[in-house]
């Protein structure tokens, strides 16, 4: 499964590009985020922070999320203009795991 | 139903022209262009209020001379989109237009636009200042900034 990155994720990932990662079917969000707490640890860190969240079809997802092959799956790291604390609370994100 | 539309034309022509309110792009507008598009979409406007987005020189304490916007394609028009539509429904407006560039911009060009067109110029007022802030939350676009020290990556603007 391909995920996109976005704006300081491509500097944070070694030659910018998607990461791929492999699921188990019936895999959720916070397997995917498990994956890459193995792979990316600085990502990972972000992602445990909830500095990055993780949209699947380009909605917000939540971690119980079950992801299929099909998806479109991204990695958000905090938007231009948006304080990331008030972006979880408002997606609801803290409360997730 | 909103009274005093100029243009009703074919369903085809309509959502034409409801895309041309909501973009993301990367070539610079033109406020006159953008400001006749939001009036013209109503006789019946009496106050239209504008927010402009520009790139300034200086960003926490250190110079900038240049910057960039990375954007998820597809996801930013589509929160453009819901904002525009969101606008419409909960402010007593008549017309809002929302633009975005992404890609290198120099310091002093145009970045973000919001028109909102109303009767009365205080919900024209109330509707813009709420969709600028809801972009500013809600948009998935990065700003990239060069500075002395090298390229930062901005988390956060108020």
């Amino acid at each position: 499964m391909k995920i996109k990155l976005f704006g300081m994720l491509k500097t944070m990932v070694p030659g910018g590009k998607d990461l791929e990662v492999v699921l188990s079917e019936g895999g959720r969000v916070r397997d995917l985020v498990h994956s890459i707490q193995i792979a990316q640890p600085q990502v990972g860190e972000l992602l445990d922070q909830r500095k990055v969240l993780v949209s699947v079809n380009q909605e917000i997802a939540h971690w119980d999320t079950v992801l299929d092959e099909a998806d479109e799956v991204a990695l958000l790291p905090p938007f231009a203009g948006g304080s990331c604390d008030s972006w979880v609370q408002e997606k609801g994100q803290s409360d997730v795991r | 139903m909103i009274h005093g539309f100029r243009r009703k034309g074919n369903p085809m022509s309509v959502e034409l022209e409801a895309s041309m309110l909501v973009r993301v792009q990367q070539e610079n507008f033109s406020i006159d262009e953008e400001l006749e598009r939001v009036r013209s979409r109503s006789r019946r406007i009496g106050g239209i209020a504008m927010f402009l987005g520009t790139a300034r020189d200086r960003s926490k304490g250190r110079d900038v001379s240049s910057m960039s916007f990375d954007h998820y394609e597809g996801m930013a028009q589509k929160k453009l989109k819901e904002i525009r539509e969101q606008a419409l429904r909960d402010f007593d407006i008549l017309e809002a237009l929302v633009l975005h560039r992404y890609g290198p911009i120099e310091i002093g060009e145009n970045i973000v636009l919001i028109i909102v067109g109303a009767e009365h110029r205080a919900d024209a007022f109330q509707a813009c200042q709420w969709c600028i802030d809801e972009l500013k939350k809600i948009t998935p676009i990065w700003k990239m900034e060069t500075t002395p020290e090298g390229d930062v990556w901005v988390e956060e603007h108020p």
